[in-house]
């Protein structure tokens, strides 16, 4: 097992007692930098296919190995409310069978060849992802573009993929971290696609047909609605014939339209999970926020960052270093297309939950009330633009900022004046910022944990209502998130 | 280098003919080799250099070669605790300072500790190559850490092991396997250690660590990146040379003895759904028998066309999730398979089921084709962990302090494609024997009291 240390950010003295020094050491400040060498973001280049597929290619030769990545611009919000899980279930499918390949025959010839084959659905995207090395990119492309195009979506093979779903639903119903999740979501999203639950119960798994899947496939999986990148051990022109060999025939089609409800208002409401005998509770707290491409997304991506992110984070300071309540605390600012929501997540032993709240929802409070230190700024602006180079190491990483910025429609000129911007937002902005798109006194809050050993501080904490949830009655499809029915459990 | 057009299509030709055969491991795509070089400072640090200009960013590791192995009884997780503490402050450097500085310039720091080793680490960009040798020197040369920040870092800790082990199911699955499979090398007890003697460590125990184990020649600096080896030593030995050397590291671990008679346990953990485990003693890393018996695991476990997901998962749908792992470490370690079983099927029934897909390795050779599949997921996972100057820091450092011999970093990739089909079979036959066998049962039961959470204790 490797155990990590978080990052810790915010200094404190040093106490009297302690261990002495043991060895002869001088005193003496750090050492200067040498000096810096200019950095610019690598090549890479792009190329549309007649049949509409956005092909991104990046050329390095360091080691004898190709990745690639295709991403379908669909995933779970383009499920209907009515039957939520038909994207994963598509794309769990994906390398399950297709026309001419059995799972089998999928799974030997891509290891055979010494690759990996990865398939997956998130929010808004639906990826493949593979490597190989460089001999066998013909093959694997062959093999991706199959899974993409023409999966079988065999009826023994979605038997098989729903049965294990619905064994897998009783373990992720006893996850605490997976609960506080996917509650956080769904009190900050309501019933909007973001926030809406994948298919919870065996029930909402087994209404999905083989007729909804293949409607998914063929309404999304189109080459004009999917961005490609091929990176690694080939040149450009090398990337889009393989890209053009293995995607070229694939046919356009148009892609739905589909509108989202409004997320609701952001509204206080904590509620508890109980899971008895748990020494530890789950902490989130948070709320709606606004998309990636938002105007403001750079100073509110700072504010975010001095809240709980790498190059700052007062989370992590008050909670961890001052205080010793959690092992990890941070805040993340998750933007999608149509919207975003600010998470702030820790754990801590039962005992401090109240404590460990309180703190985390002041923090919301002072970043709006109170103007941050410039030198904390300077620490978040310094971050975001000496990572640059880190950024940009390995042709996957590279691939990954251009595809972000393709898929929301963004200028690619940002990869490159990104780090001139960041250090233009001032004190005053993150104070503006904060006060227009944070909302302290409406956050949701999610707590699981053994609820007998903290709800007695909760009041006293200042959080004087709260829903307290059974976590074997939690049902997180219901507007009451109670399941219907007294104890019943799927 | 082939200049010679006849003698090309002669090797071309042989190409065709050995992709035929039984292993065509002449196909295989071979990684570039690492150009290193390796110094000892007088005071037994040693150091290792591998540049690599390609981008602007260094990544500096310090290995001390002391891990969860080297505890003593009731000290289980001190070494890890102790790696927190390198974070609490130095004589030039405040507590939690190291960190924050890395950060500030756009860097990223982290550390870890495992059964043999704790590794502390940074990638910066290019120019910081003076700071964070001299951050690294300062608290191997000067570490000071008050009672206040050690009572609140175990505190971290312990919520550490929390999060990690006694509030996720399935999280303390590695703590009852290695407790019930060994008896007295402290690979039985987990890196994270028992509660009770987090409790216990004081701040006295801090000095004595740090005295016997953070000494220069209990060290290797590897650095991997855009920077001059010149200038670089000339900087290593400027701050770190002035470290003393320490006494010699006491290695007095207590061996394992050979089991003598099948074991089977059956216990009870909070856990939604039972889990089995079958598992046999196996040898150390750097072994011959090693490379082999990592072959022998990923033909059982890596990936869907493996033997245990095809027929656990797959076909007989006896498990939910099914896997196993040749733990080749510093000591010899463990064989070990797991398959968590659904609702409605028989523990019994899905153990006999494990039990055979693992002893079928000893009755009949693998295929040719499953040597070959092997063969190309290890030359694969050889290649893409290698692409960052992290992951070179790693297998140089690894092939140094675990392996005591730098030539291995490289070396491996011809050992791995020499292994042969009789090889796998005989390493089954060596250590897949009835009498070293364990097996266990783990059934869904009421939730623990924190009272006895852990497990490691010896």
């Amino acid at each position: 097992m490797s155990l990590r240390i978080v990052v810790a950010l915010l200094v404190v003295g040093a106490g009297a007692s302690g261990m002495a020094q043991v060895r002869q050491w001088p005193t003496e400040t750090p050492p200067r930098p040498l000096q810096a060498p200019r950095v610019n973001f690598p090549d890479y280049k792009l190329k549309t296919l007649p049949n509409g597929l956005q092909v991104l290619a990046v050329s390095q030769n360091e080691q004898p190995a190709v990745s690639f990545r295709l991403l379908i611009r669909a995933g779970a919000a383009q499920d209907t409310s009515a039957k939520p899980g038909v994207a994963s279930f598509v794309a769990a499918l994906l390398d399950q069978g297709t026309a001419t390949r059995s799972a089998e025959v999928i799974a030997n010839t891509i290891e055979s060849a010494g690759g990996i084959l990865a398939v997956g659905a998130a929010n808004e995207v639906t990826f493949i992802n593979g490597a190989i090395v460089k001999d066998q990119v013909a093959l694997a492309l062959d093999v991706a573009s199959e899974v993409a195009r023409r999966p079988a979506f065999a009826a023994a093979e979605i038997r098989r993929q729903m049965d294990q779903a619905i064994q897998g639903l009783q373990v992720s119903a006893e996850d605490p971290e997976y609960i506080a999740n996917a509650l956080i979501d769904r009190l900050v999203f309501g019933f909007h696609p973001y926030g809406r639950p994948g298919p919870n119960s065996v029930d909402a798994i087994q209404r999905i047909t083989r007729d909804d899947l293949v409607a998914f496939h063929r309404n999304w999986f189109v080459p004009n609605n999917a961005l490609l990148a091929i990176v690694g051990d080939l040149t450009h022109e090398e990337a889009f014939a393989a890209a053009e060999k293995a995607f070229g025939s694939w046919a356009k089609a148009d892609v739905p339209v589909m509108t989202f409800d409004e997320p609701p208002p952001p509204t206080r409401r904590l509620v508890v999970v109980d899971r008895p005998g748990a020494v530890q509770t789950e902490v989130r707290v948070g709320q709606i926020a606004v998309s990636r491409t938002h105007k403001e997304y750079v100073p509110i991506d700072m504010a975010l960052r001095i809240l709980g992110g790498e190059g700052a984070n007062r989370l992590f300071g008050v909670l961890r270093s001052d205080r010793g309540l959690t092992y990890g605390a941070s805040a993340n600012f998750r933007a999608y297309k149509f919207g975003g929501s600010f998470i702030a997540e820790t754990d801590t032993r039962s005992e401090t939950t109240g404590e460990v709240l309180r703190l985390t929802v002041d923090e919301f409070f002072r970043i709006q009330k109170e103007p941050v230190d410039s030198r904390e700024l300077r620490g978040a602006q310094d971050y975001m633009s000496g990572n640059f180079p880190l950024a940009i190491e390995t042709p996957s990483a590279i691939a990954m900022q251009v595809l972000n910025q393709l898929f929301f429609g963004l200028s690619l000129d940002e990869l490159e004046t990104y780090r001139e911007e960041v250090t233009t937002v001032s004190v005053a902005d993150i104070q503006r910022v904060a006060r227009q798109f944070l909302f302290p006194d409406r956050l949701s809050i999610v707590l699981v944990g053994d609820a007998s050993t903290f709800v007695g501080q909760l009041k006293a904490m200042g959080f004087d209502q709260f829903e307290r949830i059974p976590i074997a009655q939690l049902d997180l499809s219901a507007p009451n998130l109670r399941k219907a029915g007294g104890d019943r459990r799927d | 280098m082939l200049r010679n057009p006849t003698s090309r299509a002669l090797a071309v030709a042989g190409a065709v003919l050995l992709s035929l055969g039984a292993t065509p491991q002449d196909t295989i795509v071979r990684p570039p080799k690492f150009d290193y070089t390796m110094t000892t400072l007088p005071n037994g640090l040693q150091v290792v250099f591998l540049e690599d200009h390609s981008t602007p960013i260094i990544h500096l590791s310090l290995w001390y070669h002391v891990g969860s192995k080297d505890e003593k009884a009731g000290r289980t997780g001190f070494a890890h605790l102790f790696e927190h503490l390198m974070f609490k402050g130095s004589k030039n450097v405040r507590a939690d300072q190291h960190p924050s500085w890395i950060t500030s310039i756009g860097g990223q720091a982290n550390a870890s500790t495992d059964e043999d080793a704790t590794i502390f680490w940074q990638t910066v960009p290019a120019q910081y190559l003076p700071l964070v040798l001299w951050l690294e020197a300062d608290r191997l040369g000067s570490l000071e850490v008050s009672e206040d920040k050690f009572l609140s870092e175990r505190e971290v800790v312990k919520e550490e092991r929390r999060m990690r082990v006694d509030n996720v199911p399935y999280g303390g699955l590695s703590e009852v396997i290695f407790d019930k499979a060994f008896t007295t090398h402290p690979y039985k007890h987990q890196t994270i250690g028992s509660m009770k003697d987090l409790e216990s460590a004081t701040i006295a125990d801090v000095r004595g660590f740090y005295e016997t184990y953070y000494v220069p020649n209990n060290a290797t600096l590897t650095l991997v990146g855009d920077f001059d080896s010149k200038q670089a030593l000339t900087l290593v030995q400027q701050y770190f040379g002035r470290i003393p050397q320490g006494k010699p590291v006491p290695r007095d671990i207590p061996k394992e003895p050979k089991p003598t008679a099948e074991r089977r346990f059956t216990v009870e953990q909070p856990w939604p759904l039972p889990a089995v485990v079958v598992g046999y003693p196996i040898i150390n890393d750097g072994h011959p028998d090693a490379y082999p018996l990592h072959i022998l695991a990923k033909v059982l476990s890596d990936g869907q066309s493996s033997r245990i997901y095809r027929s656990m998962v797959y076909e007989k749908q006896l498990a939910l999730a099914a896997f196993g792992d040749a733990k080749l470490i510093e000591h010899p370690n463990l064989f070990y398979a797991v398959a968590v079983i659904p609702q409605g099927r028989s523990t019994e029934t899905a153990l006999k089921e494990l039990t055979a897909q693992v002893d079928a390795m000893k009755t009949a050779p693998i295929t040719a084709e499953e040597l070959n599949r092997a063969k190309r997921q290890f030359a694969r996972d050889y290649i893409l962990g290698r692409e960052t100057i992290q992951q070179k820091a790693l297998h140089l450092a690894h092939a140094v302090v675990i392996h005591n011999d730098i030539t291995t970093a490289d070396g491996e990739f011809d050992l791995f494609q020499k292994v042969t089909v009789e090889d796998v079979q005989r390493v089954a036959r060596t250590y897949f024997t009835p009498e070293s066998r364990f097996l266990i049962t783990i059934n869904p039961g009421p939730a623990r009291t924190p009272a006895q959470g852990g497990g490691g204790d010896r």
